[in-house]
């Protein structure tokens, strides 16, 4: 087994193959003319990409923790209802979840809206809502985080389960409150366990994000459908796309490892002293 | 006189036959060979899956076994999705894609287009209650009239060059995936009108009473070809068969069959 240590001594052979294979389709690509059309085609869907996948993560990260806080709750309701949640969730594609939430949700949603917000249109305060304030974008986003919301919760449930109980039994004989050892003491421990298989979610969200396309939002995978279908460039449409999602990957996964180099280190430091 | 009417019918028949003859027999011989045809079977009435047999059926399976037939050619039937088929047609691992595609220049310097085989009219399906505009006019005026289409297809295409400024970039058309995504979002209020033929329009119509009508006549047209890989030695033998349906009233009949008298069952 390779141990922490001798990974951060070995020089990363595959960063700079990696380095190397984007500069040289880089230059490919900055070299030929229909790439560079290609390229400057998808790139304005990069920030859509990147705006749909931030927003969902955080939001799927908030409902995932309350999600994993609530199935291992006391309550059994509360637990029962968390697990109900996240079977059938995680069961269904994000496809599916994706027009669902477009097609049937929404418009339930917004007359639900109307409904509750009568009083006050009645008065003139507010207008009625229409589907169109809701927008595919938003809708798609909250798609993505109710999918996601599912599988970030199941790690969530075993980060905060790996905290060793002495732990926390120690905390509450100090006379923390139960918020401060949840605060204080169960979250820090557990961001360190879960920080790997979040990176790992991340990553998997921005591709995933590439689903949102099939409701119409501008993302790479968009215009690089609109592009492919009218001049019939599959191949090169495609290969450019996957060239941007893995710009857009690799250097996240280089930033989630440098964080848990720092954690490491954190940890190295807090054991020296021990 | 009406003795005299069916023997001008008779006649008519007999003609037709001596032509069809005539035709084939001018038409090159593929001697037997194998062409791999590949479509989709996304595209009622031209290429679907009978809901009865799940086999594949439509307008251009009975075009394309008709084609084989006359080049005495064996047509072997293939499916895949839009995004594979012309990649695939391009690397020539099938010899003919057909999905209803539009011909246009840019696509002529990837595959090799057959003639025409048919001419696609779109309409506007709007909801059932729409009153806000009449026609493709009255829709380009009225500022907030959203489309929905989906990318590079011949809905989209008319969309932009038939009833909007030619800008494709255009914010008033919404792309979705599917045809059906386009719908949907007809249905729920997202666009205000989905382009497309007649007899899909009617389709839909026909599924869910009350919930959808058309508005206006016929907008922009566009032709269908047959797809090859560039340089393909079947498109001459191809293009000599679609000449000889056409004259002989074979693509007509196609079209009564398909587009007419075939009742769609969604």
């Amino acid at each position: 087994m390779t141990s922490p240590e001798t990974r951060r001594r070995e020089l990363p052979w595959w960063l700079i193959a990696a380095i190397l294979l984007a500069i040289a389709f880089g230059l490919v690509i900055g070299s030929d003319v229909s790439y560079r059309i290609i390229f400057g085609a998808v790139a304005s869907g990069i920030w859509v990409t990147v705006f749909v996948t931030v927003i969902a993560y955080v939001f799927a990260c908030a409902i995932g923790l309350g999600i994993a806080s609530a199935g291992l709750s006391k309550h059994r309701v509360l637990r029962e209802t968390a697990t109900f949640y996240v079977e059938i969730i995680r069961g269904v594609p994000v496809l599916v979840l994706l027009f669902y939430m477009a097609f049937v949700a929404a418009p339930v949603m917004v007359a639900a809206w109307n409904i509750i917000t009568e009083p006050l249109q009645a008065v003139g305060i507010l207008g009625p809502a229409s589907i169109r304030n809701f927008d595919l974008l938003w809708r798609a986003v909250v798609a993505l985080v109710i999918s996601y919301s599912a599988f970030l919760s199941e790690i969530f449930r075993a980060g905060l389960q790996s905290v060793d109980r002495g732990q926390i039994e120690a905390a509450k004989a100090l006379g923390l409150s139960r918020f401060k050892v949840f605060r204080l003491v169960i979250l820090p421990q557990a961001f360190r366990t879960v920080l790997p298989p979040l990176g790992n979610d991340f990553v998997a969200m921005i591709k995933d994000s590439s689903l949102v396309s099939v409701l119409g939002v501008q993302d790479v995978t968009q215009l690089g459908k609109v592009y492919s279908s009218g001049t019939f460039l599959f191949f090169e449409t495609y290969s450019v796309v996957a060239y941007v999602y893995l710009l857009m990957t690799v250097s996240l996964s280089l930033a989630v490892r440098g964080l848990e180099r720092r954690l490491q280190r954190h940890r190295d430091f807090i054991g020296d002293r021990r | 006189m009406q003795v005299l009417a069916n023997a001008a019918a008779a006649a008519a028949i007999l003609l037709s036959a001596l032509v069809s003859q005539a035709g084939a027999a001018d038409l090159p011989d593929l001697k037997g060979r194998t062409i791999i045809a590949v479509t989709e079977n996304a595209y009622v009435p031209l290429n679907f899956a009978d809901p009865k047999t799940g086999n594949g059926v439509g307008w251009e399976y009975d075009a394309v076994n008709e084609i084989g037939k006359r080049l005495n050619a064996k047509i072997e039937w293939k499916l895949t999705s839009w995004d594979a088929m012309i990649q695939a047609v391009r690397d020539g691992q099938f010899d003919v894609g057909m999905d209803g595609i539009t011909i246009n220049d840019e696509r002529k310097q990837q595959v090799d287009f057959s003639d025409p085989y048919m001419v696609s009219e779109q309409y506007m399906l709007v909801r059932g209650d729409e009153n806000r505009f009449t026609d493709g006019p009255t829709f380009a005026a009225f500022k907030d009239g959203l489309v929905g289409a989906q990318a590079g297809t011949t809905n989209f295409y008319v969309a932009v060059y038939s009833v909007l400024d030619g800008d494709e970039k255009n914010s008033r058309i919404k792309l979705f995936e599917t045809f059906g995504a386009s719908v949907q979002a007809l249905k729920a209020g997202d666009v205000d009108t989905v382009l497309m033929d007649k007899t899909s329009a009617d389709g839909y119509i026909g599924a869910q009473p009350g919930a959808f009508k058309i508005v206006g006549g016929p907008l922009g047209h566009e032709d269908f070809g047959f797809i090859l890989k560039k340089g393909s030695d079947l498109t001459v033998p191809i293009n000599a068969a679609i000449a000889s349906m056409k004259a002989d009233g074979t693509l007509d009949a196609l079209n009564k069959k398909w587009l007419y008298d075939y009742k769609s069952q969604n």
